[in-house]
């Protein structure tokens, strides 16, 4: 065999695969066609848009501090796990209007992104529609959904129910301030020696925290983009 | 001319060729055992903090996350991409039968990967990481290695083209596919993840991709190559089946660009993307036990010197490690095992399966081949390889049960179970973090072994003798084998 016959079998054998799986996909799915909600079908009318907020820096963040090592952001259809069903992971299972908004992910939900965080692990929950389940907590324990993030990214297993938890501690992402100092910035919390800890969000902590906030991904899609089986 | 003095010219030209690339080579080879050490340590760290998360909690900026990108990406762009040089540059030298001529402008290209391995290493730790797996070094990182990388490998490429005709080898084809492939994989996943603004969840497919092209078209052939090399040279004599060999190679590079997208399965991309993936990681068994078979057969009959023979023992055992993987490679990508390992520590199994199971104890035994030879020393220590091997050999042992069957045990299952809490499955995990403390430590306690001998030897430290240093003692006698130059060989 001649060198360049060689090399020709290299490109054929790589080449194709390369234009199948990457090139053309990577086009198509850039491109997306828009999808219209059918009134017979949806109750609605009107092309599908996602209302996932632009909240590029956060994700950086996201991205910059490993969180994709340990947490997902993706709704399996059933066919390929369970994610459905787990509580509030796929959305609400009981919105304001006593609704299921719980749906799988969609290309959509990442639009506004530049990497999709899909992840590669799960020791922490799938992260898709997390934004809920904040503020959620956040209200249980009497806290604005900031102030409880920010605690929770300072001492994720100072909270009940939550020491068995392996999320670490992400100091980074303050600096310290004195326990007594007087600003609406400052988070006080006592950690698991007693001690009053203050700490001040760095901008990197706040977008963070919007972002998380953000993750919402449960809008309403057109029943042809999405399979809702019935559990 | 008689037979006595074609071997003597022989031996003179393997000389000064093994003279001409002993600087590049051992270059690397040090810096990236260096980086192997690193990679392991954080290796050892990220485990710890997996499950004691309050570990040095005090050091802000290594968190989990951040800790783990650092290993992975140390351990490929430190370790394991300098090892494949070092091997391509020797391997290549000595097939074409030519001097390498272009060893300073290789040499400054070295230190400046280095250079850029550090400096990025650092950006992770500070935070400035992309967050795209096995691509975390910052932005600014991937054109300079992609030029570094050029500046290695055209002259291997010249060095290929101007040689004096004749047969290629098996090696040479691994060689110079790898050689050829790297940039195309690197360049697309790079410009289709950073430059252009596209579908994120497709970049996310593209990274998923790149991982195995990596793994499975550069690293695993320059590996092979390896491999076919060194089983014949210490058995002395031909590969098992050439034809085998040749199947095997046209095998993997017909199917390994399909592989890697079966980790996005279930995501908003093209259904028959994650499938395609699959099919492909299922079918590698086809080359895996094809390359293997035919390494083992190569090798059958000359047990006593896989034992003997460190260069042997570490290729025979990585060619047991391609056949677990081409095992596993079955097993994981079956859609009812792929709905319990999707998102478990199974993937990170098997894919250092793949980078230390297989490619580090092949390109170790390269290694052990080689460094004798450039730097005209022999090994010092034969405990010292001895105990590389083992307590390698346990590291991958606990990367397979600790990772890849835990993985699909523990929280594979438990993740599945919808209506229990989510602390089940997250407990599920302990005991696989647990067991890669116990990997990373072993394979820190081999490579600090490994790293100082080698170190030793770079700094011609080696023994002086006419006796290659092998692993087993016979009877009360010499523990260096029977007489005969290095370069006999």
């Amino acid at each position: 065999m001649t060198f360049q016959k060689f090399i020709l079998g290299l490109v054929v054998a790589f080449g194709l695969p390369w234009l199948l799986l990457i090139v053309i996909p990577f086009g198509k799915m850039s491109n997306l066609e828009a999808v219209s909600f059918d009134e017979d079908e949806d109750g609605r009318v009107g092309v599908y848009s996602s209302d996932q907020q632009h909240y590029q820096f956060g994700s950086a963040v996201y991205g910059a501090n490993g969180c994709y090592v340990c947490h997902t952001q993706l709704i399996r259809p059933t066919y390929a796990g369970s994610d459905m069903w787990r509580d509030n992971w796929a959305g609400q299972n009981k919105d304001a209007d006593d609704q299921d908004t719980r749906r799988e992910s969609v290309p959509q939900d990442y639009a506004k992104e530049t990497f999709a965080h899909i992840g590669i692990n799960r020791v922490g929950q799938d992260l898709s529609s997390v934004g809920y389940r904040l503020e959620k907590e956040a209200a249980s324990l009497g806290l604005s959904p900031e102030a409880f993030i920010y605690r929770r990214l300072l001492a994720p297993r100072d909270f009940v129910g939550k020491h068995w938890s392996t999320c670490p501690s992400q100091p980074q992402l303050f600096k310290k301030a004195s326990p007594f100092a007087k600003s609406q910035n400052v988070v006080t919390f006592e950690n698991a020696e007693g001690e009053l800890q203050a700490y001040v969000p760095k901008k990197e902590a706040k977008a963070l925290t919007r972002y998380l906030l953000s993750l919402k991904k449960d809008n309403q899609v057109p029943a042809s983009m999405s399979y809702k089986p019935a559990k | 001319m008689s037979n006595d003095s074609t071997k003597s010219i022989d031996a003179g030209l393997r000389t000064a060729i093994d003279k001409s690339v002993s600087n590049p080579v051992m270059f690397f080879f040090t810096s990236g055992a260096v980086w192997l050490a690193v990679s392991v340590l954080l290796g050892v760290f990220t485990s710890v903090k997996f499950h004691t998360p309050s570990f040095m909690e005090c050091f802000g900026g290594l968190t989990t996350g951040r800790a783990y990108a650092a290993h992975i990406n140390v351990l490929v762009y430190g370790w394991c991409f300098q090892a494949a040089f070092g091997t391509i540059i020797w391997l290549m030298s000595r097939l074409t039968r030519k001097e390498f001529k272009s060893s300073a402008t290789v040499l400054v290209a070295g230190h400046l990967w280095n250079v850029c391995v550090g400096l990025s290493l650092v950006g992770i730790l500070i935070g400035k990481s992309t967050g795209v797996p096995w691509m975390e070094f910052p932005k600014f990182s991937w054109v300079i290695f992609l030029i570094l990388y050029l500046f290695i490998a055209v002259p291997v490429f010249t060095q290929f083209r101007v040689r004096q005709g004749g047969h290629v080898y098996i090696s040479q084809w691994y060689l110079l596919a790898a050689l050829f492939l790297f940039p195309w994989i690197y360049g697309t996943a790079n410009i289709f993840v950073h430059v252009i603004e596209g579908s994120a969840v497709m970049a996310a497919a593209v990274a998923s991709w790149y991982k195995f092209a990596l793994i499975f078209l550069f690293f695993l052939p320059i590996a092979f190559s390896a491999a076919y090399y060194i089983a014949p040279k210490v058995t002395g004599r031909p590969v098992y089946s050439y034809n085998l060999a040749l199947l095997g190679f046209w095998a993997l590079v017909a199917i390994g660009p399909w592989m890697g997208m079966q980790e996005l399965v279930g995501a908003p991309i093209p259904a028959f993307l994650p499938y395609v993936g699959a099919t492909a990681t299922i079918l590698f068994f086809l080359p895996a036990i094809t390359v293997g078979l035919n390494i083992l057969m190569t090798i059958k009959g000359h047990e006593t010197l896989a034992k003997q023979s460190p260069a042997l023992r570490f290729t025979t055992a990585g060619t047991f490690g391609l056949l677990a993987l081409g095992g596993f490679a079955i097993w994981l990508n079956l859609p009812s095992v792929m709905k319990g390992t999707q998102f478990t520590i199974t993937g990170y199994g098997f894919e250092m399966l793949a980078l230390y199971g297989v490619f580090s104890m092949l390109i170790f035994g390269a290694i052990y081949f080689i460094v004798p030879r450039v730097t005209q020393r022999e090994w010092l220590a034969p405990g010292f390889i001895r105990l590389h091997f083992n307590i390698s050999v346990y590291a991958v042992i606990a990367i397979v049960i600790g990772s890849i069957l835990f993985g699909i045990l523990l929280p594979g299952v438990a993740q599945e179970q919808f209506s229990a809490s989510w602390k089940s499955s997250a407990n599920a995990n302990l005991a696989s973090d647990w067991f890669n403390t116990v990997t990373w430590l072993c394979a820190l306690i081999a490579n600090v072994f490994f790293c100082f001998h080698l170190a030793l030897m770079w700094a011609r430290l080696g023994r002086h003798s006419k006796h290659p240093t092998l692993l087993v003692d016979h009877h009360g006698g010499s523990a260096h084998g029977a007489d005969g130059k290095v370069q006999n060989i």
